[in-house]
């Protein structure tokens, strides 16, 4: 009984640092997905790329309004480089969020938690 | 646009805020790639000498200014981790951030905020005179703070955390900075109006009221800085090694910790405490 508690009680330790470490993971990515630009502030996520896309797919290229996320009206002179630069940051903060969420996952102790 | 960051620091017998701002000052440096300069007193100046960090503060701060110490009538608790001391807390001279930063887009730390990654950067340019922190974010749990951490008093307005402030030099922030050493000199008529306890002045307090003033006595949904990712003081700045941070976190706020680590992540460190002992490995990353 009391080895089977104090099992209980380790997980809950783990459960304890994984929940932090994968908030803070969150958080992170969260802060890279936001991208100032002319002004505006953007939180890329796949409405936003998508919507850009379909801008593109429609020749909607140059001298585009958008929204930005506290619904600004920013003035986008080249929307291709401006699709390229948020495809470019979204990959790379969520293939980093990715590797760490996985690498989070295979840690099954607190002392492998601690050593991402 | 020149664009830089300010830190204020002002020593008491407890806390060793100049040697924090060299740490805050030096990583904000490395990751936003701008100037950075400290706002401190004669007396914070003369520690700096003696405990011979003064050189390093050179190495770090394009420009050290010297003001006035403000008045030392202000006091709060501190805690490490379990243990706690009331100590004396200088913090009454925010108000003259417009006057005395050498930049035109200013971003105000404070010396505990310890900046890890380039997020702030993207806020150098948006279309907005002045950004606050829009709350803080408790690294374990939102459900550890307190209604008076999201609201300035029971009945009053949002709080917004004054830990980042980023600003525009202009005749507009110039009303701002106004109103905040108005809401400092008239802090009793403020705290009745608004409902909060003056006990003890607090500059997110002020920067909250301010803001709703000038928003037209409203609570309007404009842009902020992130929320602040915030070490409770409570917990524990356990370690550092190279740029991660192990960090021991009660999860009720007593004297049972579990370990977490950050990396490359911002965050302010209300522990002061374990701030300064880990200050020698904090420096090397600087």
């Amino acid at each position: 009984m009391q080895e089977q508690l104090q099992q209980a009680l380790d997980f809950a330790n783990y459960k304890q640092t994984f929940s932090i470490q994968k908030k803070v993971l969150k958080e992170k990515n969260a802060a890279k997905l936001t991208f100032g630009f002319q002004g505006g502030l953007f939180h890329i996520n796949q409405t936003l790329l998508t919507f850009v896309e379909i801008l593109i797919l429609k020749g909607r290229t140059t001298a585009v309004v958008l929204l930005d996320s506290n619904q600004n009206p920013i003035l986008i002179p080249n929307l291709e480089e401006f699709r390229d630069e948020i495809f470019s940051r979204y990959f790379e903060a969520t293939n980093e969020y990715f590797e760490a969420d996985q690498s989070l996952k295979k840690s099954r102790s607190v002392e492998k938690l601690l050593a991402q | 646009m020149t664009k830089g960051i300010l830190i204020y620091a002002h020593n008491n017998r407890s806390v060793d805020y100049a040697l924090m701002s060299i740490v805050a000052g030096g990583l904000a440096k490395k990751q936003l790639q701008v100037p950075a300069s400290l706002v401190t007193d004669q007396s914070t100046i003369d520690w700096m000498h003696e405990s011979k960090i003064y050189d390093k503060a050179q190495e770090v701060f394009e420009n050290i200014i010297i003001v006035p110490r403000p008045p030392a009538n202000n006091y709060r608790r501190l805690h490490d981790g379990v243990d706690h001391s009331t100590v004396t807390f200088m913090n009454g001279n925010r108000y003259s951030a417009w006057k005395q930063t050498p930049y035109d887009r200013t971003l105000m730390i404070d010396a505990d905020f310890f900046i890890f990654s380039k997020t702030l950067g993207e806020y150098w340019d948006v279309d907005n005179d002045i950004l606050i922190g829009e709350s803080i974010n408790d690294i374990y749990d939102n459900n550890r703070l307190g209604y008076c951490d999201r609201y300035i008093s029971e009945v009053g307005t949002k709080l917004y955390w004054a830990t980042t402030v980023m600003f525009t030099k202009n005749s507009y922030t110039k009303l701002f900075f106004d109103l905040v050493q108005i809401i400092l000199d008239n802090y009793q008529y403020f705290a009745d109006t608004y409902r909060f306890d003056s006990k003890q002045y607090r500059n997110d307090v002020a920067f909250s009221i301010a803001k709703h003033i000038l928003d037209g006595f409203e609570n309007i949904d404009t842009l902020s800085l992130p929320p602040v990712l915030t070490l409770l003081d409570k917990d524990i700045l356990h370690d550092v090694d190279q740029d991660k941070l192990t960090v021991l976190v009660s999860h009720k706020l007593d004297a049972n910790f579990c370990a977490a680590t950050l990396k490359n992540t911002d965050i302010h460190i209300m522990n002061k405490q374990s701030i300064v002992r880990n200050i020698s490995k904090l420096m090397e990353l600087v």
